[in-house]
C-alpha cells in the first residue's frame, strides 16, 4: 500500500510538472473500501462500470475505519476521493467537519430513504441486525421478533447479542413493547432494565461477525441477534453441530455502509460523477448479484436485476422493508460514548 | 593505590590511556543504549505525552474518565484474573518444573519440549482449540455427558472460567521456564546434606529445596503476573464478552473511539501498576535475586 | 594401634563431657520433635550398643554397585574399627566416592550389607543413619547464615533454642570461627567454609564421619593446614572416619589405614607406612609415591636385575614376572672408592639433573637402556653428583629391595 501511495505521489508530481495538469489528473480517482469479498463485488458491480462510462481508472485502496479518514484529512492532502465507511462513522465525520459536501442532485434521489443520507453521506448498501436461530430445539415454532428473543420460557436456551449498546438497547425496548416508530430518543433506563432480565441467558456477547454465527453453528446458543448477511451465509454453509439455521426479518434493525468524500479530496468533480453512476438504480441493483447485500437505492428493486428469490433475502426489499426500522444514527452519534460506558459497567456488574 | 598517589614519570600518560579506554568502551556501548532508548523508552514517553494532551493543551481529562465505574470493574476483573491465573500457574508449574528438573537430561529435554510446544503455536489457534474443547457441545462436555457424570452441559467457556483455563495454558511455560532454570542449578548435595543432617525427604524439600528455588518462583510469578495484566486475546475470545480486561478497554478506546488519549492513559496506569508490583515483590525478595543474581 | 585408640577414646569422652556441660541426664522428648530421630543420646547410645562417645565400627560386606556394564563397586568388603581414620584412596572413577555414597545412604548398592556397630543400615535412608558428612563442595545452605547451617541438624533433633545457640557457639570455637555465626555463607573464605562444613558435620555428635575430598578446593598451603586440623579434631572426638581422596600424600599424612581402590576393588589395605614401604603390586607402587621399575629375572633361587644379582632381605618371592621397585630417595650415590658391600649396586650414566631446592632429582640410564630416577638430599655430607653423562653408582639396601608382581 505504501508503494502505491508513493507511486501516486510520483505520478501526481510528474503530471503537475508537465502542465495541462487538470486534464491528466482527471484520468483517475482513488477509492478505498473494506477489501475482501465486498470490495471485489464493488469492483464488479460499480468500478468497472464507472471506468467504462467515464474512461478513467479507479485506483483501489483499503481502509480499517475512521482513523484512516481522520489521518487523511489531518494531513491536508488526502489521496482518497471516495471512501466506504459505516453510516455511523460517516455521521461522526460529518459532525467533525472532515467531509466534502456531496452533489445535492445525487442526495436528492428519493430511492434512498432520508434516514440513510445526509449532505455529506450517501448510503451504498443496506444490511440489518436480525434474529437467527437453530431450528432443532424449536421445531415449527418461529420467534417473530425481539419479544420472542426475550421469551426464554417458550424459546428456551442460550442467547447471543452484540457486545455493544447499539442494537442491544433498541432490541430491549422493542421487546419491552415500545413501537418501532417511537423508539427515539431511546428510553435508556428502561432499555437497560429490560436487558438486565435477559442477561443471565446471554451466553456469549459477540465481538465480531464471525463469532456471532459461530456460536450458533456450534450449538453454543439457540438464538442470536446478528447481521443478516452473516446468518444467511451460515444457513448456506454446511450444517455445523448446531444443525439447520433460520432467520427472520421481523423487527430487523437496518443500517448501511455509505460513500463519503474526505475534505480536500484531489479529484472532487470526477469522483462526484463516479458516485452518481454508482448510485443509479441499475448499478445499485447489480451489487446484489455479487454479494449478499441490499442496494441502498430501493429503486434498484424495480430494475428487474434482482430476482424475487434474491429479494426475499434482502432486508430492504419491498416485502421485507416494512418489517423493521432504520437505526437513528444521529441519536447514536450524540449518545454513543455515554452508552458504551454504561453498557460496559452493566456487562461487568 | 589510587591514581592520585601515582607520581611516576609516566603516570599522566597512563591516566590518559585509561581515560581513552573508558571513552572507547562508552562509544561501543552507545548503540545499545541508543537502541534501548528508541525501542523501549521513547514509546513510553510518547504514551505518557498522549495521555495528558487534548488538542494543543495539557489535560488530566483522560485520567478523570477512568474514574467511571466501567473502568473500575475492568480493573477489578483484570486483577482477579491475574491473581488467579498466576496462583494456578505457580501451583501447577512448581511440581511440573520439579519433575523436569529431577528427570534425566534426555527425558527433561522431551518434557521441556512439551512445555514449550504451546509457545510455538499461534495464540489464536490455542484459544480456538480451547473453545472446541470447552464449549457446550465441546469434547469435555460430550465426554462428561457420555460418562454419565453430568446431565446438563457445564458452562466452561464464554465466561471467567474459560478465560482462566485458556490463560493458564498460555502462561504456564513462562512459569515453568525460570523455575526449571533455577531448580536445575540447585546442587543435589544441598538436599543430600539436609538428609544427612537428619531431615526427612519432606523436611529437606521444605527447608532447603523450596527456599533455594524461590528466586525462580518469584521470577515466574512476576513474568506471568505482568503478562496477565496486559493480556488481550484470550479474555476477548474465551470471555464471552463478559470478561472485560483493562487491555480490552484500551483496544475499545482505540478502535471504536479513535481515542488515543484515553487509551494512553489506560496504558500509563497499567504500566504504573506493573512497576509497582515489581517494586513490591523486589522489596520482599530482593531485586538481585529476581534479576538473576544469587 | 590398640593403645593409641584407647587414649583417643579417653580424649573423646573428655570432649563430649565438655560439650555437654557436664549434663548427664537424658532430656525429656521435646514436643514437636521429628519422630524419626531419637534423642541425641539415645541415637548414639543405642546404635552402638557400646559406651557413649566412641566411634562406631563399620562393616562393609560384599558390596556391589553397577551402572549398566560399568562396575563401580565389585564385591567390596572392609571393616573399619571404632575410632579409626580410614582413607579411601584411588584415581577418579575408581569407585571411592560411590562407596562413600553407599555408606551415607545416597546410593543403594546392588548387593552386600553395611553395618554400623551392631545395626544393619543397608536399607536405612540417609536421614536415619546419623552419620556426619563433609561434602566436596561443602553444601552449606546458601539461604542460611553460618549459625543457621550449624543449628540445622540440632533443630531437626528438637533441641531448644538456647541450647542450639550454646552448642553452635562452642562448635564455632572448636573450629576457630568464634563470632562468625551471623555471617552469610557467601561472605566466607574457602578455608572458613571448610571449617563450617566440618563443624556442621560433627555438631550433632555423629559417631561416624564421612568426608568426600573435603580439601580438594583449597590451595596447597591451606590444605596442609586443614589436614592437620582435621587430624587433630579426629583425635579429640574419636569418631570413626572414612575419608575419600585422590591425593596420595594427603592419604599418607592423615590416615590410620589407607584402602587403595581401583576399578571398584580394593587393591591394598594397610597402614600408610606399609602401603608406601611394602607396596603389594606395581599399581600401588606407581600410584603412591614415585617409583622406577626394573624387570627382574629369576634364575633358580636367585633374582637378577640391572645386570646384578639382588640381595633380598626376605628371600626370593614366588611370582610370575616380578619387578624391582626403586623409590628415588632410597637410592644412595656411592662415593668414589666406596665398594657398596652388602648393598645392591646399580651402575649407569647420569641422563638429566633437576635441582629442586631441598633435593636434586636425577635420572640414570643403566647399561640395558632402562632409565631410573634417584634423589639426593641437599646435604654437605653427600658425595658430589657427577654432571650429565658422568658415571654413577647407586646403592640400595636389601631391606629396601622390594619385588612386586607386574599387574599394570
Amino acid at each position: 500500500m505504501k508503494t502505491r501511495s508513493w507511486a501516486i505521489l510520483a505520478a501526481t508530481c510528474a503530471a503537475m510538472a508537465l502542465g495541462g495538469a487538470a486534464d491528466a489528473q482527471q484520468r483517475s480517482i482513488t477509492i478505498s473500501s473494506w477489501g475482501g469479498a465486498f470490495q471485489k463485488a464493488q469492483r464488479e458491480a460499480w468500478f468497472n462500470l464507472v471506468e467504462k462510462e467515464l474512461g478513467i481508472t479507479i485506483k483501489e485502496e483499503t481502509t480499517q475505519g475512521i482513523a484512516d479518514v481522520r489521518a487523511q484529512v489531518a494531513s491536508g492532502k488526502p489521496t482518497w476521493d471516495l471512501t466506504t465507511q459505516g453510516y455511523y462513522t460517516c455521521a461522526l465525520l460529518e459532525r467533525e467537519g472532515r467531509l466534502e459536501k456531496l452533489d445535492p442532485a445525487i442526495v436528492a434521489d428519493p430511492g434512498v430513504p432520508k434516514e440513510l443520507k445526509s449532505d455529506h453521506c450517501m448510503s451504498q448498501i443496506v444490511y440489518s441486525v436480525a434474529i437467527g436461530w437453530r431450528k432443532k430445539p424449536f421445531g415449527d415454532k418461529q420467534p417473530r421478533g425481539w419479544d420472542a428473543f426475550w421469551n426464554v420460557k417458550d424459546f428456551p436456551g442460550g442467547r447471543s447479542m452484540r457486545r455493544h449498546p447499539i442494537y442491544s438497547l433498541e432490541a430491549a425496548l422493542i421487546a419491552d413493547g415500545v413501537p418501532m416508530d417511537k423508539l427515539y430518543p431511546l428510553d435508556v433506563d428502561r432499555a437497560f432494565r429490560k436487558l438486565e432480565s435477559l442477561k443471565p441467558h446471554v451466553v456469549v456477547w459477540w465481538a465480531s461477525g464471525a463469532q456471532s454465527v459461530q456460536v450458533l453453528q456450534d450449538g453454543e446458543v439457540e438464538m442470536v441477534g446478528a447481521w443478516n448477511g452473516r446468518i444467511q451465509a451460515a444457513m448456506a454453509d454446511k450444517e455445523g453441530r448446531g444443525g439447520p439455521l433460520a432467520i427472520t426479518f421481523d423487527q430487523q434493525m437496518m443500517v448501511s455502509d455509505a460513500w463519503m468524500m474526505p475534505k480536500g479530496a484531489p479529484n472532487k468533480d470526477l469522483a462526484m460523477k463516479a458516485l452518481a453512476i454508482m448510485m443509479r438504480p441499475d448499478a445499485q441493483a447489480s451489487i446484489s448479484k455479487y454479494i449478499n447485500y441490499a442496494p441502498a437505492n430501493t429503486k434498484g428493486y424495480d430494475t428487474g436485476i434482482i430476482t424475487p428469490e434474491m429479494a426475499a433475502g434482502l432486508p430492504n426489499s419491498p416485502q421485507n422493508v416494512g418489517k423493521g426500522f432504520t437505526l437513528d444514527v444521529d441519536w447514536w452519534v450524540k449518545n454513543n460514548d455515554e452508552m458504551v460506558k454504561r453498557f460496559d459497567a452493566f456487562m461487568q456488574r | 593505590m589510587t591514581a592520585a598517589t601515582a607520581q611516576g614519570p609516566n603516570a599522566a600518560e597512563l591516566r590518559a590511556d585509561a581515560r581513552r579506554e573508558r571513552l572507547v568502551l562508552g562509544a561501543l556501548a552507545a548503540p545499545g543504549l541508543l537502541l534501548i532508548g528508541v525501542v523501549a523508552l521513547a514509546p513510553i514517553a510518547w504514551l505518557f505525552w498522549l495521555s495528558v494532551r487534548k488538542g494543543d493543551s495539557y489535560t488530566l481529562e483522560h485520567y478523570a474518565r477512568l474514574l467511571h465505574s466501567s473502568y473500575a470493574y475492568s480493573l477489578q476483573t483484570t486483577f482477579e484474573l491475574t491473581f488467579l491465573v498466576t496462583a494456578i500457574c505457580a501451583l501447577l508449574g512448581y511440581p511440573l518444573a520439579y519433575l523436569i528438573a529431577q528427570a534425566r537430561q534426555r527425558t527433561a529435554a522431551i518434557l521441556l519440549l512439551f512445555v514449550l510446544f504451546p509457545v510455538w503455536t499461534s495464540l489464536l489457534v490455542r484459544c480456538y482449540a480451547w473453545l472446541v474443547l470447552l464449549q457446550r457441545r465441546g469434547l469435555v462436555n460430550t465426554w462428561l455427558a457420555d460418562a454419565g457424570l453430568i446431565d446438563l452441559p457445564l458452562r466452561l467457556v464464554h465466561n471467567f472460567t474459560g478465560t482462566t483455563i485458556g490463560m493458564v495454558h498460555i502462561m504456564l511455560p513462562f512459569m515453568v521456564l525460570p523455575l526449571y532454570a533455577t531448580m536445575r542449578a540447585i546442587d543435589r548435595d544441598y538436599v543430600r546434606a539436609a538428609a544427612n543432617l537428619g531431615a526427612t525427604p519432606s523436611q529437606a524439600f521444605r527447608h532447603v529445596y523450596v527456599p533455594l528455588s524461590l528466586p525462580g518462583l518469584a521470577a515466574g510469578i512476576i513474568i506471568v503476573f505482568i503478562l496477565c495484566l496486559g493480556f488481550y486475546v484470550t479474555p476477548a475470545l474465551l470471555g464471552g464478552g463478559r470478561v472485560m480486561t483493562w487491555s480490552m478497554q484500551i483496544e475499545r478506546n482505540v478502535t471504536y473511539h479513535s481515542d488515543w488519549g484515553a487509551a494512553s492513559a489506560l496504558g500509563v496506569v497499567l504500566l504504573a501498576m506493573a512497576l509497582a508490583i515489581f517494586w513490591a515483590v523486589g522489596r520482599v525478595i530482593g531485586f538481585n535475586r529476581i534479576l538473576g543474581g544469587r | 594401634m590398640g593403645e593409641e585408640q584407647r587414649r583417643d577414646g579417653e580424649a573423646l569422652r573428655r570432649v563430649h563431657a565438655a560439650l555437654n556441660h557436664g549434663r548427664t541426664a537424658v532430656p525429656a522428648r521435646a514436643p514437636g520433635r521429628p519422630r524419626h530421630i531419637r534423642t541425641r543420646e539415645a541415637a548414639i547410645g543405642e546404635a552402638s550398643g557400646g559406651e557413649r562417645g566412641s566411634g562406631l565400627p563399620i562393616s562393609i560386606t560384599g558390596i556391589g554397585k553397577a551402572y549398566g556394564a560399568f562396575k563401580a563397586l565389585d564385591d567390596v568388603s572392609l571393616d573399619v574399627a571404632s575410632g579409626e581414620f580410614l582413607t579411601l584412596l584411588g584415581p577418579s572413577g575408581s569407585g571411592k566416592t560411590t562407596l562413600l555414597m553407599v555408606l551415607a545412604g545416597f546410593q543403594r548398592p546392588d548387593c552386600g550389607r553395611i553395618r554400623f556397630g551392631d545395626d544393619d543400615v543397608t536399607l536405612a535412608p540417609p536421614h536415619r543413619r546419623g552419620v556426619g558428612m563433609v561434602f566436596q563442595n561443602y553444601a552449606l545452605f546458601p539461604h542460611m547464615d553460618v549459625a543457621g547451617n550449624l543449628g540445622y541438624p540440632l533443630r531437626l533433633r528438637g533441641l531448644g533454642r538456647s541450647e542450639i545457640e550454646e552448642r553452635v557457639r562452642r562448635a564455632l570455637d572448636m573450629v576457630q570461627l568464634s563470632g562468625l555465626g551471623a555471617r552469610q555463607v557467601d561472605q566466607l573464605s574457602g578455608g572458613q567454609r571448610q571449617r563450617v562444613a566440618l563443624a556442621r558435620a560433627i555438631i550433632f555428635e555423629p559417631r561416624i564421619l564421612l568426608m568426600d575430598e573435603p580439601l580438594s578446593a583449597l590451595d596447597k598451603k591451606l590444605r596442609e593446614e586443614m589436614q592437620i586440623e582435621v587430624r587433630r579434631l579426629h583425635r579429640r572426638l574419636g569418631m570413626t572416619t572414612v575419608y575419600v581422596t585422590h591425593d596420595q600424600r594427603e592419604a599418607l599424612t592423615m590416615s590410620d589405614r589407607v584402602a587403595v581402590i581401583d576399578k571398584g576393588r580394593f587393591r591394598q589395605v594397610g597402614g600408610p607406612r606399609e602401603i608406601y614401604e611394602r607396596p603389594g603390586s606395581r599399581f600401588i607402587a606407581e600410584f603412591i609415591g614415585e617409583s622406577s621399575f626394573l624387570p627382574v629375572e629369576l634364575r633358580g633361587c636367585e633374582a637378577w636385575a640391572g645386570g646384578a644379582r639382588l640381595m633380598l632381605s626376605g628371600g626370593v618371592p614366588a611370582m610370575a614376572s616380578p619387578l624391582l621397585v626403586l623409590r628415588p630417595e632410597k637410592l644412595r650415590v656411592l662415593a668414589p672408592g666406596e665398594d657398596g658391600a652388602g648393598l645392591n649396586v646399580l651402575r649407569g650414566r647420569v641422563d638429566e639433573l633437576v635441582y629442586q631446592g631441598e633435593s636434586t632429582l636425577f635420572y640414570v640410564e643403566l647399561p640395558g637402556g632402562a632409565r631410573i630416577a634417584a634423589r639426593q638430599a641437599a646435604s654437605a655430607s653427600a658425595p658430589a653428583l657427577p654432571g650429565v653423562g658422568g658415571e654413577v653408582a647407586l646403592a640400595l639396601a636389601p631391606a629396601d629391595t622390594i619385588l612386586v608382581p607386574d599387574d599394570a
